[in-house]
């Protein structure tokens, strides 16, 4: 259950099956984005991929006979019609079609009847629909996914088939479990399950007879937890999302100051770099250190470039030279990255911010919270964003509080000039009255289980006080794999005879987006021994998680924030 | 002194030869192949060569084995560990591809009906063209009834419009007919087949000269042969189905030629690597001078690959065009592989310290070996004479292995009084000594590795029998 292998492995299948010869790749936008995730340009140089061309976008005339031909594409039905055009009047010598998911057969009678030359060699669907982000972790980059609280068509339409291609690719035939009350997770899970029963000979492997259950396809919506994506993050991969965006791998550094011209743009692959796969989820402390390290290593031999004086240093030298260039790349590469972290770091004040993030995410201590929220909030220093967030997350929490003061921050915030219509609709979109399970602890004395839990982890000592929150998802994951019974949470569709035993793969999906600290969750159940991989309609960090949620609440009549109807701006 | 692998009849035979009827067979395939056929009835024979063959690949892939995982400990070992646990550990065996569903067949019955219509239909034109080509008079009213009378025409009676453009015919737009199918048009619906292009499709001029006397011949006449849309497309999309099968600039040629070296030369940088890992580890299967060979041949390699990739990028193309983009990255693509892997490759190591090596190698083994013995002794001292037999024997088999391991050349003292050139075996290990010698020569050290494991098998079965003999 690895999705970068996954999809590697369909795309070494499209470069073999073409056998050898001078290649050029015809694809979409979205499967530009899909193959660049799994594999870098030499990558493709290697298995003999030599140009790259995008199907639409404005081509050139210029016949290339003698080359073949590698349509990697989405069966859309603009794309199915600009491949028939292509084969009409063809450019090179043969076609190998790849459709990224299922695709109607009248489709493929369009292109049979449009390919008069005999060009095409092969037509095949292969399911690497999905972006690979992680060995764990997946999405569709559907920036928003909701308008009115309801799916929007397309962005539902698109999801069920990155799923459907998830499990073909990972070769699963799941029982599928939604959240139960959420009527978009409803629609997403019948939808799959629509789409597992009508191709039912694809989903034809493996049977599950012998004592093991089958794996789980868990459909759960953002709503649930909208803590997760508000909270700054202390790990790498989470803070370069956090504080500079990370687009499919690629990180935008050209407004940062005294940039040089290589460095505007970097890829943070895990696949290539090793630096950066090995330090995913190590937390900014930890990095710190390790760049040094890094750096000291880098310095040595760069001094022994330097200190080349007979023959045969220069021999050494040069004999080490890949490995060195490599490394000098990947050094200042991050070097660059965790520099433009750390000045953000001390100029937002946000080591301060985050502990009392963590602090009213963890912890119900209403009137001392407040009154740090309120100075903070108040603080010329503290830029307006992350006040508007930790409003935000305080309104989450004490929404329902008697002495709640939304109203008197949100006031703050407008004089600040921020956007303070995002905290109601905020509370529109996933509000208590959305949410279920339990967010914030709040202790029930009926469920002596989790009290005594609760009563333990406030005790212990907190190891990290900017790390302390874990997401909702951590624990729901560890239910399912107890062996918790899920029925009364998580509905399932179509029959399904109850299993003894718990799950051992599960393939989790966020409706509205999942997080960069989920993914570590999820990671570190893999390294417990569990078989998790997550994936969501994009991947959040907060400025995203804003997006979508003001998009969500479009047309939305304010029901719960009545209150704050003032804030509400009509956009 | 003799050779004692000289045979009495001082003919020197070489190669798999069969112990039976000897003759030389070439290869171990051959040679079992030949024994099974025509030495069927001794079948024993043929057994114990079988076991012979099975016995020596086992074990040689057990060695092979071994270096292989110790390559892989020394990657563990070597590879910077940044932190433990990063990366996902989800293993349960080898990730297979994924699902995929085939429609090619599906398209394929759409697509060759079609075709063959298609097909069938120009296949027509291009007869009639053929016809109509063939004695086609000069004068214009004789060749009109010439074209009529191979291709019957439409009565453009009843047709008062032009069914191509639906503009009325008149006076002034007059009915014309396709050459070819015999329907109307009117004359700017006209196409023309050039005379050059149809002389081409009916395979009538078989030189270039046929086609530029004809083409000549065209001009004087008019444009061609008047053709319909219809017609012209059919025969335009066969003629370039014809070319692009055949297309084969000269970048196609030089690429083929780069990928066949690389082909080729793709067992030898591992090999090379594993060569000298060998040599480190002070074997002495390969010496210095195969290490060298065998890195020459990558470096000449990698200098060809890198002119013909040169030679690709100075193909003449149109600035900007993307067969430019396709050179540059042809040749992009050429110097990675060469940096990457040809010149990657570790350095030579110094003779001297791979004397060093061997030496100690070799007074390890022979400690282990006197320890042994030691050992031996004892132990056959405390047991006392009961286990005489035992010992003795276990101690040759000690020693037959220790000079296996040490050096060949101390080999030639041991049988130079007793071996006798008739025995089968020294045949073999002669037979295996020359090949090795062949395998060097031509730089295919894989089989090297093969025949001195192979060699040194065959040596310590002669060296135990040698023993057991004696002992005799």
């Amino acid at each position: 259950m690895n999705v970068i292998t996954a999809i590697k492995l369909y795309i070494e299948k499209m470069t073999n099956e073409s056998g050898p010869g001078l290649k050029i790749i015809l694809m979409d936008k979205e499967t530009t984005s899909i193959i660049s995730m799994a594999f870098s340009q030499s990558d493709m140089l290697q298995r003999e991929v030599y140009l790259f061309e995008r199907i639409d976008s404005a081509r050139s005339n210029e016949r290339l006979k003698h080359l073949k031909c590698i349509v990697f594409i989405r069966p859309t039905k603009m794309n199915v019609s600009l491949l028939a055009d292509e084969l009409r009047s063809p450019k090179y010598g043969a076609y190998y079609i790849y459709f990224s998911n299922i695709i109607p057969r009248t489709d493929i009678k369009l292109l049979a009847e449009s390919d008069e030359s005999e060009s095409v060699r092969e037509v095949k669907e292969v399911y690497a629909d999905f972006l690979c982000v992680n060995p764990n972790l997946f999405s569709f980059n559907i920036p928003y996914c909701m308008q009115s609280l309801k799916w929007i068509p397309e962005a539902l339409m698109r999801s069920a088939q990155g799923l459907t291609s998830i499990l073909l690719s990972l070769k699963i035939h799941p029982v599928i479990r939604y959240r139960a009350g959420s009527v978009v997770a409803e629609t997403l899970a019948k939808q799959v399950y629509d789409v597992i029963s009508k191709e039912s000979s694809l989903f034809d492997f493996r049977s599950h007879d012998n004592g093991v259950p089958p794996p789980l396809l868990l459909i759960l919506d953002r709503r649930d937890d909208p803590i997760t994506p508000l909270l700054h993050q202390w790990t790498y991969q989470a803070m370069v999302h956090e504080l500079l965006t990370i687009n499919n791998n690629r990180v935008d550094l050209s407004k940062v100051s005294g940039i040089s011209k290589d460095l505007k743009e970097v890829v943070l692959s895990g696949d290539q770099d090793e630096f950066y796969s090995g330090n995913l989820y190590s937390n900014f402390g930890e990095i710190g250190s390790r760049i040094k390290s890094m750096m000291d290593e880098y310095q040595k031999k760069a001094k022994d470039q330097r200190k080349v004086e007979s023959i045969s240093d220069m021999k050494n030298f040069v004999e080490t030279y890949p490995q060195f260039k490599k490394m000098s790349g990947t050094v200042s590469k991050h070097v660059r990255v965790i520099g433009e972290l750390s000045d953000q770091t001390a100029q937002r004040n946000l080591l301060n911010i985050s502990e009392l993030e963590q602090d009213i995410a963890c912890r119900a201590d209403h009137s001392a919270q407040l009154q740090r929220v309120k100075k903070l909030v108040a603080d010329e220093k503290t830029a307006v964003k992350d006040a508007l967030k930790l409003v935000a997350i305080y309104a989450l929490r004490y929404e329902r509080h008697a002495n709640c003061d939304i109203m008197g921050l949100l006031q703050t915030i407008e004089k600040r000039g921020g956007k303070a219509s995002f905290v109601p609709k905020l509370i529109e979109y996933a509000g208590q009255h959305a949410r279920q399970g339990e967010l914030f602890s709040t202790v029930r004395i009926t469920d002596a289980v989790k009290f005594t839990r609760n009563l333990i982890k406030g005790l212990k000592e907190i190891e990290n006080v900017f790390t302390q929150h874990t997401c909702l998802l951590k624990e729901t994951l560890e239910e399912v794999f107890k062996g918790r019974d899920l029925d009364p949470m998580y509905q399932v569709v179509g029959s399904y005879v109850p299993f003894r035993r718990p799950h051992q793969e599960v393939v989790v999906f966020m409706i509205g987006g999942a997080t960069y600290e989920e993914a570590l969750a999820v990671h570190q159940l893999n390294v417990s021994g569990y078989r998790v991989i997550l994936g969501g309609t994009t991947i959040h960090n907060s400025d995203s998680f804003i997006n979508e949620v003001a998009h969500a609440t479009i047309g939305v009549q304010p029901k719960h924030t009545k209150s704050l109807q003032q804030f509400y701006s009509p956009d | 002194m003799a050779n004692p692998f000289d045979s009495d009849d001082s003919q020197i035979l070489e190669g798999f030869l069969c112990p039976l009827c000897r003759e030389d067979l070439k290869t171990p395939e051959k040679l079992t192949i030949h024994v099974e056929k025509v030495h069927a009835e001794e079948q024993d024979v043929v057994k114990s060569l079988k076991d012979i063959f099975s016995i020596a690949k086992k074990k040689i892939k057990l060695n092979f084995d071994e270096t292989v995982d110790l390559a892989k400990a020394f990657d563990t070992t070597l590879k910077p560990n940044y932190s433990g646990g990063q990366i996902d550990v989800i293993t349960d065996g080898e990730q297979t591809v994924g699902v995929d569903c085939d429609h090619f067949s599906y398209l394929n019955a759409i697509r060759t009906p079609r075709l063959e219509r298609y097909a069938s239909e120009t296949n027509k034109l291009i007869i009639r063209i053929d016809k109509l080509l063939k004695e086609r008079p000069t004068d214009p009213v004789q060749r009109k009834l010439h074209d009529q009378k191979t291709v019957p025409w439409l009565d453009g009676s009843s047709v008062k419009l032009c069914p191509n453009c639906a503009k009325s015919f008149n006076f002034t737009r007059r009915q014309h007919h396709c050459r070819l199918c015999g329907t109307i048009m009117c004359k700017d619906c006209s196409l023309f087949l050039k005379y050059e292009f149809a002389l081409q499709l009916a395979n009538l001029a078989q030189t270039t000269e046929d086609i530029s006397k004809a083409s000549e011949e065209g001009k004087q006449k008019d444009e061609g042969i008047r053709v319909c849309d219809h017609c012209l497309r059919l025969l335009e999309t066969r003629k370039e189905m014809q070319d692009s099968r055949t297309c084969r600039p000269p970048i196609t040629l030089y690429y083929d030629r780069i990928k066949e070296i690389e082909k080729e030369i793709a067992p030898d940088i591992p090999m090379y690597s594993k060569i000298i890992k060998s040599l480190y580890d002070g074997d002495t299967i390969f010496t210095l001078a195969d290490a060298s060979a065998l890195r020459g041949k990558i470096g000449h390699a990698a200098e060809k690959i890198d002119s013909l990739s040169k030679a690709i990028l100075s193909l003449p193309c149109p600035q900007g065009s993307r067969e430019e983009a396709l050179k540059k990255a042809v040749r992009l693509a050429c110097i990675k592989m060469i940096k990457e892997e040809m010149l990657s490759i570790p350095s030579l190591p110094d003779e001297q310290e791979i004397k060093k090596i061997r030496d100690r190698r070799r007074m390890e083994t022979e400690q282990r070996i006197e320890r042994e013995r030691r050992l031996a002794l004892e132990a056959h001292e405390r047991y006392g004479l009961g286990a005489t037999n035992s010992t003795t024997m276990s101690n040759a088999e000690n020693a037959a292995f220790g000079s296996a391991m040490t050096t060949l050349d101390n080999w030639s003292a041991y049988q130079s009084s007793t071996a006798t050139s008739s025995d089968p075996l020294v045949e073999q290990i002669n037979i295996i000594k020359g090949y090795i010698k062949q395998a060097r020569q031509d730089l295919r050290f894989e089989e090297v590795a093969t025949l001195e494991m192979n060699l040194r098998e065959l040596q310590g079965e002669f060296y135990r029998r040698h023993q057991e003999t004696k002992q005799a």
